[in-house]
């Protein structure tokens, strides 16, 4: 009997251990995060959660793209709702690692962008970072095999990008106006 | 010679008083009041003290009333560690009876993780009292400091101790939150009304650089310094394993 007590005790500073353990990290993620409310808190905390199960899942390989909301953000895409498209595909691929999606944000960058007589920079330049960051992930053989793209491969898109960032002669030729968005 | 035993009140299953010492008179029932000393000491001390580590950095916002965390200032945790150090000379803490190799390998990190406690407990409790910024926190500070310090060297008992870190506490938490809180204007007033409707508070506010915060900021913090000394209470001079 003593000794089945002795074993409690020696539970009992066991589960003392992990409540202080978990307690603290509690508090320096309370203090990490800052919320200026119960309701900011839960949503850090589950922020912090799939972004802990996202780190988790490119840890041991298993990390994949959420294919329903692609779909979505494919469907999106296609009906020109090109920021709607890119918060739905963001969402696909938080960590940011699946070639295929990157290259359709830099293409919603590159279409929502392009204007008749003047591009937007700041959507073009964009574009060109998340184009690049697709180029690394999927490397040159990437060929897409989307009917409605008429830019294949990132690096093209990126060129294309590149392009509509450069002021040339070429911008004041008033032909210009007949160029298509591609 | 020795005398009939007699049994003490409550604890009359566990134990027995003889004239010269006492003895477990039912092992079973000693075990279980080692089991409620392990809770209180490894489950309920470090939990408070970690409860007053969370409530310590704790502000609301005089403008729209929403948290704060405050993280301690440098200076906290170069008085929690005086803090700490003043505990162990005073015998409030005896090192040995905490971390020994004569205590189990758990025994030694539980007791380890409240110690910890004490010390993040100790800079939340110094975060909570002292200002925040500008004069009045420098002022504030030079006084905890030269309490601490001459206490370092002055001949203390823990009694003697604990007595002179309340008196400290209380004295600086009335500075902060009874004082500067109503020399301060109100938060979430403009500083054109405020001018108008308080001159007095508005100037306070600007030349001391006062933050404004919200009521409820002196209550969360007046429970912080009581569970803080209630957690002192709790804390033995040694843990047995």
């Amino acid at each position: 009997m003593s000794e089945i007590i002795a074993v409690k005790s020696r539970h009992i500073q066991i589960f003392g251990l992990v409540v202080s353990i978990v307690f603290g990290v509690f508090i320096l993620f309370v203090y990490a995060t800052a919320p200026r409310s119960i309701l900011e808190l839960t949503t850090k905390a589950g922020e912090t959660v799939s972004k802990a199960i996202n780190t988790g899942q490119v840890v041991t390989g298993t990390y994949g793209v959420d294919e329903a909301k692609f779909q979505r953000g494919l469907a999106l895409f296609r009906d020109q709702d090109y920021p709607g498209a890119r918060a739905l595909f963001a969402d696909a691929d938080p960590e940011k690692r699946d070639g295929r999606t990157q290259f359709y944000i830099a293409y919603s960058f590159y279409r929502q962008g392009w204007g008749r007589f003047s591009n937007d920079d700041g959507l073009f330049k964009r574009g060109v970072e998340t184009g690049k960051h697709a180029q690394t992930l999927i490397g040159g053989d990437f060929v897409s095999d989307d009917a409605d793209l008429k830019l294949k491969t990132p690096a093209a898109l990126v060129s294309e990008l590149e392009e509509g960032l450069r002021v040339t002669a070429d911008d004041f030729n008033p032909l210009r106006a007949l160029n298509e968005r591609k | 010679m020795i005398d009939t035993p007699e049994k003490i009140d409550g604890e009359n299953e566990a134990i027995v008083v003889t004239s010269d010492a006492i003895v477990p008179a039912d092992e079973t029932a000693l075990e279980k009041i080692k089991a409620r000393r392990a809770v209180l000491h490894h489950v309920f001390l470090p939990t408070l003290l970690l409860l007053v580590a969370l409530l310590g950095g704790i502000r609301f916002s005089g403008r729209d009333g929403s948290i704060m965390f405050l993280p301690p200032a440098l200076i906290c945790l170069f008085f929690a560690a005086a803090l700490i150090a003043l505990f162990l000379r005073a015998g409030l803490i005896d090192l040995q009876g905490w971390v020994s190799e004569r205590l189990s390998l758990i025994g030694n990190i539980s007791n380890g993780v409240t110690l910890a406690a004490l010390f993040f407990a100790s800079a939340q409790i110094f975060n909570s009292i002292l200002p925040e910024q500008g004069l009045p926190f420098w002022i504030v500070s030079f006084c905890v400091f030269w309490t601490l310090w001459n206490n370092l060297f002055a001949e203390l008992n823990s009694l003697k101790l604990l007595r002179s870190l309340t008196a400290m506490f209380v004295l600086a938490f009335a500075v902060k939150y009874l004082l500067l809180a109503n020399m301060t204007k109100p938060g979430n007033e403009g500083w054109l009304n405020s001018l108008i409707n308080n001159p007095a508070q508005t100037a306070a506010t600007w030349m001391l650089d006062l933050p404004q915060f919200d009521a409820a900021t002196g209550y969360v913090q007046f429970f912080t310094l009581a569970l803080f000394v209630i957690a002192l209470y709790f804390i033995p001079r040694a843990i047995e394993d």
